[in-house]
């Protein structure tokens, strides 16, 4: 079978290295919470380590350098390609419903592009959560090396921000890993997220304006 | 909507730029501290309660915790912090009592030591809190905000001296999941929050001059004419100095006519709750602003290599196309 390009090299490892530190974020920071000790994580073998502040501290900066620098990669790199194809268009919140109501057999999907209208309103979601997280963590990182002095009240409401879109980032994960999986239709994609390929029948079907561009 | 590729770029280091320049710079190690001469002080003997204790327990008492009984433990541990019953208590920090008289003996010297927060200058508890809940005034004091504490303690963890102490069954987690996450309210000395922001003293070195005269066992002012006299002190009378360069610097600064090894010994040696250290590293200091100098390089060298990758990528592309147009 035909198969088609879909993820980039570039892209594959933007996706994967946002993942994977992004987990090991969201572990160490839910460990900065004072929560591990009282329930009992920190005597996991294994997990002793995150009993000390300090350490799960480092450990969530140095997974955020992997972070950061992905996101900042991923503004900068597409941005100035102008590959704004994951940005939502008019009608994309009714096309969702369709796309979404598809998934689980009723109706039929509209024709997409590249990506699916749904696909374009979570990857703003997700942009808005890993953007807040990534600046509210930059500006965290910059007043304990007091490059910049923060009033009291500024440094409190930059803190709770990164707390609670924590909080959100944990949903956002929920929700991306599970329709991923749960729904059968877009198994493809996360083969391609491994290989950068998918089965030119997949891209004829579901992505019937993308596949038209791509044949011209 | 269209942004061109210089736009896009404009906009983005205005966005960078703002978040690096454009706050308002306070005193980083703040307007005032405390000189606590050890040599002045003798636990107020004849007294039922020291001055000092008598005089913070008495100004801050609006502000102790009344807890709601019953208090749910700390699920799914069996445990809880309730220190409501022990309100009287006045050897020790508790959430109802913010500074007291540690005693020591060394070399048939009794040797009293006034102690509460120390009011670090770059302080663990408030770069840690994940709430925001503690923060650094311009006047050098951390204060904790009751109203959004979680009472996690996690300030008290990452503190050397273990100062914040906790009141279950008080405080904004019960208005959430109290049986499953906060603990209560942390409580400590804010060096009187109010008082100094008027520019008076705090309640503690105003009650001791009124027994000790004028050179008390404390002294509070300016930042700089505090750290002047005391190392004054060192040099002229030989004493002692704690505080200066512990925990990054502080602006509570000791003087003891003992060196501080032998009474970090000494509060070892019995066991103390609370002990004085004399080796305290800051650990935001060491441990994270050398990773955290990495993540922002890093970031800044992702910025350059998208840019270049992206204008290698176009121009290869244009090319492609030329050759197609041949």
């Amino acid at each position: 079978m035909k198969k088609i390009k879909r993820h980039s090299l570039i892209e594959r490892i933007e996706h994967w290295s946002i993942a994977v530190s992004g987990i090991i974020l969201l572990f160490t920071g839910l460990g900065c919470l004072p929560l591990y000790k009282r329930y009992y994580i920190t005597e996991i073998p294994g997990f002793g380590w995150t009993a000390d502040f300090y350490t799960v501290t480092l450990v969530h900066y140095v997974a955020s350098i992997i972070f950061v620098s992905a996101v900042i990669f991923h503004i900068f790199y597409h941005g100035l390609r102008k590959e704004f194809g994951l940005l939502p268009r008019r009608g994309d919140i009714k096309n969702s419903f369709k796309v979404i109501l598809a998934m689980i057999g009723i109706g039929k999907e509209p024709p997409s592009d590249k990506y699916l209208p749904e696909q374009r309103i979570a990857y703003v979601g997700i942009g808005l959560v890993v953007l807040t997280l990534t600046v509210t963590g930059i500006i965290k990182v910059l007043k304990n090396l007091e490059w910049i002095i923060l009033s009291p009240q500024a440094e409190s409401i930059n803190t709770i921000i990164h707390t609670l879109t924590g909080f959100l980032f944990i949903f956002v994960l929920i929700f991306h890993v599970g329709v991923v999986l749960l729904f059968k239709s877009n198994w493809p994609l996360l083969k391609s997220m491994f290989t950068g390929y998918v089965d030119e029948e997949y891209a004829k079907h579901r992505h019937s304006l993308w596949y038209r561009k791509y044949k011209n | 909507m269209k942004i061109s590729r210089r736009n896009f770029f404009i906009l983005a280091s205005t966005i960078s730029a703002s978040f690096l320049f454009g706050n308002k710079v306070e005193a980083v190690e703040g307007k005032y501290a405390t000189l606590v001469d050890l040599t002045k002080c003798d636990g107020c003997k004849g007294e039922s309660v020291p001055l000092c204790v008598k005089a913070c327990r008495d100004y801050n008492a609006n502000r102790f915790p009344n807890p709601e009984k019953p208090i749910l433990p700390y699920w799914p541990r069996k445990t809880y912090e309730d220190w409501s019953d022990k309100r009287d208590k006045i050897d020790t920090l508790t959430p109802y009592n913010w500074i007291f008289v540690q005693k020591v003996n060394i070399q048939g010297k009794e040797i009293f030591i006034p102690r509460r927060c120390m009011h670090c200058d770059n302080p663990p508890c408030v770069r840690e809190c994940p709430f925001g809940a503690l923060t650094k005034q311009p006047e050098g004091n951390s204060v904790i905000n009751d109203k959004i504490c979680f009472g996690g303690a996690k300030c008290r963890d990452v503190c050397p001296w273990h100062i914040p102490q906790r009141q279950a069954g008080v405080g904004i987690y019960l208005q959430i999941l109290p049986k499953y996450a906060g603990g209560g309210v942390m409580y400590k000395c804010d060096l009187c929050k109010d008082k100094i922001r008027k520019g008076e003293e705090p309640a503690c070195v105003t009650a001791c001059r009124s027994r000790s005269g004028k050179e008390g066992v404390f002294t509070f002012g300016i930042r700089d004419e505090i750290y002047a006299l005391a190392y004054k002190k060192v040099r002229e009378e030989g004493l002692f100095i704690y505080g200066d360069k512990q925990n990054g610097g502080t602006s509570t600064l000791y003087l003891s006519a003992v060196s501080f090894e032998l009474i970090s010994k000494a509060l070892q040696d019995k066991k103390e709750r609370f002990l004085m250290p004399v080796h305290v590293e800051n650990k935001i200091i060491s441990k994270f602003n050398p990773i955290g100098k990495i993540v922002l390089a890093s970031g800044a060298i992702s910025m350059i290599g998208a840019t270049l990758a992206a204008f290698l990528s176009k121009k290869e592309k244009k090319e492609a196309c030329e050759d197609e147009k041949d």
